[in-house]
């Protein structure tokens, strides 16, 4: 056995070589790539770290923020309900007062048409009475009231003053005597004769029916009017009930 | 058949024989070279499954390194990574018909023994200068300086005759096979001999680094010992 130192030299150097050019394209270039990729992910993780940094407080500016806007809401939410109670009590006090014043106003307007109507009602019913009273009465209009009426009327002549009576005999279109019924001759002569002698001189009378006068008789002329009636009498009390009210 | 010792000479050149195992170790480094050129041409950030698997490869190789030694693997890689590629292309072209790898010979086995010896000293001297590369030998007391010679001869001596042996015999108990029963017989002799071809790389590749990294630390002061811790961006 024996060892060629040739080739021993020989492949030294190849080996050699091989590392030389196996370092140039293989171990360097790939090692390279790794590092390069390591960089590049660090670089990535840097970046990755600085936008979680921004987002981090980016966030925390959108919260507080968002704090801010919270307590804003709130302020202005407390306002406007201080403002709106404010408004609804305004609102409130002005509605009680309008109301206030509007059942005075209609208490007011109840009383005056209660008045009215009690006014029109105590009216009503004192009419109601006259005409009541009236159809009663006309149902007593028998002689001996005719001859009452017939006897006050005379009284009422004789109480008349002396200058009155001869301006009524002087009266130039004459003097009736309206009786409520159309009276009999005798009775109508009986009535004639009693004013005239209740007049005196020679009066021109003629006798008259009025159906509205229930029972009686008046006297009259153009310028006068002597009452002597139930019809009078009840005019007279409704005015005077009507002033009473 | 042929003595396994002996060398079959080619070509002459003026003084120099050309056997067939240069000229096998010829092609393997045109091939790992031209291959490695054509694999790494285009190494992009986002890598394709080729890059991921040569990256694999780097990574795993970087990964030896440091778990053995300790040390970074950037300076020691090429010159690690080498010896292991070429020794496992080299025992595994033996599946190649009519090639007798060349790490069968003494020539080869002796050449990367002694560079693996002189790369001891380059890389003891670089870490610590002469005197801390003189001062490795006196490590830990200068009675073992003979010792520590001694080894330093016979441990590349041993990683030579083993690297050689273990190859050389399993190339001639195939060849012996193959010629009593030369159909199917020894391909399991075979594939265990591209077995031994993968160990016996990772061997004589783990045994460099662990020689080197030995020198480095014993001719470096203590005050200056190397980082044993890997760094980040080491690759």
């Amino acid at each position: 056995m024996t060892l060629d130192w040739w080739g021993l030299g020989l492949q030294a150097i190849n080996v050699l070589i091989l590392v030389w050019l196996l370092s140039r394209v293989f171990w360097r270039p790939v090692a390279a790539a790794i590092t390069r990729r390591q960089d590049a992910a660090q670089v990535m993780l840097e970046e990755g770290k600085t936008a979680q940094a921004k987002a981090d407080a980016a966030l925390a500016e959108v919260a507080e923020t968002r704090a801010g806007l919270a307590a804003e809401r709130e302020a202005i939410l407390a306002e406007a309900k201080a403002t709106a109670d404010t408004a609804g009590k305004a609102a409130l006090k002005d509605a009680q007062t309008k109301a206030d014043a509007l059942i005075a106003a209609a208490r007011t307007a109840i009383d005056r048409d209660r008045n009215t109507a009690r006014k029109e009602n105590a009216t009503r019913a004192a009419e109601l009475s006259v005409e009541i009273a009236a159809r009663l009465l006309g149902r007593f209009n028998t002689p001996a009231v005719q001859a009452t009426f017939l006897a006050q009327l005379v009284e009422a002549i004789a109480e008349m003053s002396a200058s009155d009576r001869a301006a009524l005999i002087a009266s130039a279109d004459g003097t009736e005597i309206v009786t409520a019924t159309d009276p009999e001759d005798a009775e109508r002569a009986k009535i004639e004769k009693a004013v005239k002698d209740a007049l005196g001189g020679t009066p021109s009378v003629r006798l008259v029916t009025d159906p509205d006068l229930i029972a009686g008789l008046e006297l009259r002329s153009g310028h006068f009017v002597l009452h002597n009636s139930w019809r009078a009498d009840l005019e007279n009390i409704l005015k005077e009930v009507e002033n009473a009210a | 058949m042929n003595s396994p010792l002996d060398s079959t000479i080619l070509f002459q050149i003026g003084p120099v024989p050309i056997t067939q195992a240069i000229v096998t170790t010829w092609a393997i480094m045109a091939i790992l070279v031209i291959g490695a050129f054509a694999l790494t041409r285009r190494l992009e950030l986002r890598p394709s499954r080729r890059q991921a698997t040569l990256e694999l490869m780097v990574t795993t190789l970087d990964t030896q390194i440091t778990e053995t030694t300790g040390a970074a693997p950037t300076a020691y890689r090429g010159f690690i990574g080498t010896l292991f590629l070429f020794i496992l292309v080299a025992n595994w072209s033996s599946l190649v018909p009519g090639i007798d790898p060349p790490t069968t010979k003494l020539e080869t086995d002796a050449a990367l023994a002694v560079l693996v010896f002189l790369s001891v000293i380059w890389f003891g001297i670089r870490a610590g200068g002469v005197g801390g590369w003189l001062k490795s030998f006196a490590a830990p007391n200068p009675v073992m300086i003979p010792l520590n010679i001694l080894q330093s001869l016979t441990r590349v001596f041993s990683m030579f005759v083993r690297l050689f042996g273990n190859v050389m015999s399993g190339v001639f108990v195939i060849g012996i096979v193959a010629s009593l029963a030369g159909l199917l017989v020894p391909i399991p002799l075979m594939a265990l001999d591209l077995l031994t071809g993968l160990v016996q790389a990772y061997i004589f590749a783990v045994l460099a680094m662990v020689f080197i990294t030995s020198a480095v630390e014993d001719g470096t002061p203590n005050s200056a010992k190397i980082d044993l811790t890997p760094k980040k961006k080491d690759t």
